[in-house]
């Protein structure tokens, strides 16, 4: 048991190779670093010495949550999975995130985390009842897709359980593969390393509590101040339909709400309504996520809202589509933004049509159940980016490419999607195996051209191996957060305040008092050039997402900078996540000191990518940016309104001002003894060292 | 509250037995005991106000099953929550069933019925079966209540309950189930959806699926 709030206290430890299964604490052990991620990098500079490979059995996956889950604190529901990181063949440090149920019944069964390693000669999921943890036989699992996995191991354990599962992608080490939670979530790219160890699946049932330190007066009245700050997805704080209780509207905002849409395939339908943002009671409301999704012809499609434990948001639609009985997936489907991607990516159908729709259920199934990833949306953008160059004729060999039935994906027929997925996850054909390596692969093998890496509409490939996400959010900003990982950022804290759809002057009057400069923020795409403003607000932003990946709280909504409350001058409260935190673990801890934690795991994160990169230059050999973001679709000069890109001395300046920002080495981007013992990451820097990359 | 006297005859021949009656035979049968051993059968007053829920608007998010808990027990434990959200989430009242989809719960994308106190009228399944008489009437709601000091977690309340819905706390070894929060459901105050509402009690017995025949025909082997 925790002497503290929040934590169960136990992390679980699972060695495949042996059978064994034991526990640590997790204080003892884990305190600096909260949970999540932070354990998740932890638990691989500790254990996965470079040469580990992803599918060696002395890699570790590591599943985390925090002191938080399991709680009523806003959007808390979020498992952290990190490992090596199968999507590109370097196989650095990386996670996954998936939402849903699981990390609450994590912490119900006591664990904060669950650590896998080593290899099961046969196929075996892991049972966790409580303290109650086996390893079962699997055989008459593997081979099953992720639903049935699901509805299987809850007839073994109970209704109420969770799971966490791989399809048969996983299964085949199809580096395109996640795992699934509640057949909806997913944490992108980690599929394979559970199939590598032969474990189909994590089932997970519990009957403990989260303890909360505060008193219950006091909570709830956190709660309730949490509550009233609240946006909508993305924290959007203004709607997307003029409403009588707001200043402004913006058609882009995810606020969706409004007395004319409905939650059309309910029963008897349902009117989101006006949705005051006093109205604790219709914050589930506010987001109508289909028709952002799909267009105004998903209403009639929307049976309800749906998302993570303890979230009051809802940003999953769940969509009921008869249609797609046709072609073997089931009517209803739950999933958000790019979940939808093996139906809305792949096929060409026009958006706010029927047909994009029903491509999206029929798809999200095939793609869900199958365990595949699509990284982030570049699998699929290559592929037609393959497909319009003639690429693949020219790299499959007739037979193949005979095979394929292009004519049901010239006439946009959901049939596709179905040959398409299963293609990729059994690994069928050149084509099949291409898909299902990490974009790299197929871009080699298949000489891409060069115009694919200025695609500056189309594809956006980034950098090794992965694409951009958020990347024009706040100019240098989001390149500069798209540069930090070893795969997509995953990282919505800048653009959760860029598109919140206050006006400029707000934003940049928020940005003065937080980043010390109202130049932190540029008009959309109207850039300037970086400033020490900029720098501040991307390390907020990073620091923050891990600060989210661990706590965890959902990085999708957090942090608050703004707020919908025009008598609060429309400002949120960046100290939230401090106040959860305080008020379930009982540790006090304000803004600034978590924010140290969440430094600490940016830092440790920054240091195992260079040591399995073996190198202290970031700058010149990971912190890269493609090609595209030089030129402007239209030709327009950077920096001038309309122009969507940036120069290149002032992308070294970005990265200079960064780096002191960081407190990192301001030539080549490392982060500096000085600022890892400041971090209490003193072994850390000793090891670097030793391995001749420290300072 | 006046006790009434009232021998098995008289209440069969009373015509107060219908077909779902029937079902309740065991619950007679305790009835039968109670009025051997203490010479009477205490009838509970209806409840006030009762839940009620609209499974149309529910999410899933369980955010009603943390303010119960959270906010009355000072902790997160939606197994005890007296609301019930978390065994129905993934497949429907009727549970996982060898991987083969019924359209309820999040498995199909289906609705999610929350499960709430009927605060029955008399008799009163729970408050009758309780050996140590530990569940009374709440004096500002009439809720259902139970009384901690003389609970004794026996668990034969969660047995005689058609619903299922008080749970025993591992944690504390007593009797958890709804008591309204006094006239202000914090459940009701919490939901993002407007899914649970707090009306004028009514019965509600006939409009929800029963969860326990198993458990009832279990109650038969001891009181035969």
């Amino acid at each position: 048991m925790s002497e503290l709030g929040g934590w169960s206290g136990k992390v679980l430890r699972v060695d495949l190779n042996t059978g064994k299964i034991w526990d640590e604490g997790t204080l003892e052990k884990y305190r600096p670093y909260l949970g999540g991620t932070g354990i998740g990098y932890k638990v691989l500079w500790d254990e996965v010495p470079n040469g580990v490979r992803a599918w060696d059995p002395e890699n570790r996956i590591v599943f985390a949550c925090g002191p938080l889950a399991g709680t009523s604190a806003l959007c808390s529901g979020r498992t952290a999975v990190t490992s090596l990181w199968p999507p590109h063949k370097d196989e650095w440090v990386a996670s996954g995130h998936m939402g849903g149920y699981f990390a609450s019944e994590m912490k119900y069964a006591g664990w904060d985390a669950i650590i896998i390693q080593g290899r099961s000669e046969k196929p075996v999921w892991l049972y966790v009842n409580n303290g109650n943890v086996q390893i079962r036989n699997a055989e008459r699992l593997w081979g099953s897709g992720t639903y049935r996995t699901h509805a299987e191991i809850c007839d073994e354990m109970g209704a109420a359980a969770q799971v966490a599962a791989i399809g048969p992608a996983g299964e085949n080490l199809v580096r395109m593969s996640c795992v699934i939670t509640g057949n909806s979530h997913s944490a992108g790219g980690m599929g394979s390393v559970m199939g590598s160890k032969n474990l189909k699946a994590i089932g997970i049932i519990g009957s403990r509590s989260v303890k909360i330190e505060a008193d219950p007066g006091e909570w709830k009245k956190l709660i309730d101040y949490a509550l009233s700050l609240a946006g909508a997805n993305n924290q959007w704080v203004v709607p997307s339909t003029p409403q009588p209780w707001s200043e402004w509207h913006n058609p882009r905002s995810r606020w969706t709400a409004d007395p004319r849409r409905y939650w059309g395939a309910a029963d008897p339908p349902i009117s989101t309504g006006t949705c005051h943002p006093n109205d604790r009671n219709s914050i589930g409301y506010r987001t109508l996520k289909s028709i952002y999704d799909f267009g105004e012809v998903a209403q009639d499609y929307t049976v309800r809202m749906d998302g993570c434990h303890a979230c009051p948001i809802r940003c999953f639609p769940v969509m009921r589509v008869p249609s797609a009985a046709r072609y073997g997936a089931p009517a209803e489907a739950s999933n958000t933004c790019g979940g939808w991607w093996a139906g809305t990516r792949l096929m060409r159908h026009r958006f706010n049509t029927y047909a994009y729709l029903e491509s999206a259920v029929v798809g999200k199934f095939f793609a869900d159940d199958l365990g595949l990833w699509n990284n982030y949306n570049l699998m699929p953008g290559t592929f037609q980016f393959a497909y319009d160059h003639g690429i693949l004729k020219a790299a499959l060999s007739p037979e193949e490419y005979k095979r394929i039935p292009w004519k049901l994906y010239e006439s946009k027929n959901p049939e596709f999607i179905k040959d398409f997925c299963r293609r990729i996850a059994f690994k069928i054909g050149e084509f099949g195996k291409a898909m299902g390596e990490g974009t790299d692969y197929a871009l080699q093998k298949w000489r891409f051209p060069r115009e694919y890496y200025l695609d500056g509409q189309g594809v956006r490939y980034f950098k090794h191996g992965h694409t951009r996400h958020h990347e024009w959010s706040g100019a240098q900003v989001g390149l500069l957060i798209n540069m930090q990982y070893n795969r997509d950022p995953q990282c919505h804290s800048h653009s959760n305040f860029l598109s919140s759809g206050l006006p400029l002057e707000l934003l940049k009057e928020i940005a003065a008092e937080r980043f010390g400069s109202p130049d932190a923020v540029d008009a959309n795409a109207d850039f300037t050039r970086m400033n020490a403003g900029k720098a501040r607000f991307a390390k907020f932003s990073l620091l923050r997402k891990e600060l989210h990946d661990s706590l965890p709280l959902c990085n999708w909504m957090f942090p608050w900078l703004v707020s919908p409350l025009k008598e609060r001058g429309y400002r949120g409260d960046s100290g939230l996540e401090a106040k959860f935190y305080s008020a379930v673990t009982g540790d006090q801890k304000n803004e600034e000191q978590l924010d140290l934690d969440a430094e600490r795991i940016f830092n440790l994160h920054r240091c195992l990518t260079m040591r399995q990169m073996k190198t202290r230059n970031m700058r010149e050999a990971h912190d890269l940016l493609p090609p595209w973001v030089f030129n402007d679709p239209n030709g327009k000069k950077p920096y001038t309104p309309g122009a969507r890109a940036v120069e290149k001395d002032d992308m070294e300046t970005a990265r200079d001002m960064f780096y002191a920002e960081c407190g990192w080495d301001e030539q080549n981007g490392a982060p500096t003894k000085k600022t890892l013992q400041r971090l209490g990451l003193d072994e850390v820097a000793s090891d670097l060292k030793k391995a001749g990359l420290g300072d | 509250m006046k006790k009434h006297s009232i021998d098995r005859r008289d209440f069969l021949k009373s015509g107060a037995v219908s077909l779902a009656g029937l079902s309740c035979l065991p619950l007679f049968r305790a009835l039968d005991s109670y009025a051997e051993a203490s010479g009477s059968i205490p009838i509970l007053m209806n409840a006030k106000g009762v839940l009620l829920a609209d499974p149309s608007r529910c999410t899933g998010c369980g955010r009603c099953e943390l303010a119960c808990t959270e906010f009355n027990l000072g902790k997160a434990h939606p197994l005890v929550a007296s609301i019930k959200i978390r065994r129905n989430l993934n497949f429907g009242p009727n549970g996982a069933w060898a991987g083969q989809w019924l359209n309820m719960g999040k498995a199909d994308q289906g609705r999610i019925f929350q499960e709430t106190c009927k605060q029955c009228a008399h008799p009163v399944p729970c408050a009758l079966a309780c050996p140590e008489d530990a569940i009374r009437p709440d004096a500002a709601t009439g809720a259902r209540i139970v009384d901690e000091k003389k609970c004794t977690g026996c668990g034969i309340c969660v047995s005689a309950c058609p619903w299922e819905m008080p749970t025993i706390d591992p944690e504390t070894g007593k009797a958890v189930k709804c008591d309204l929060c006094g006239g202000e459901p914090e459940c009701v105050a919490a939901c993002p959806t407007r899914a649970l509402h707090y009306i004028k009690w009514r019965d509600l017995s006939r409009e929800s699926v029963r969860r326990s025949a198993g458990i009832q025909s279990n109650c038969l082997e001891c009181h035969k």
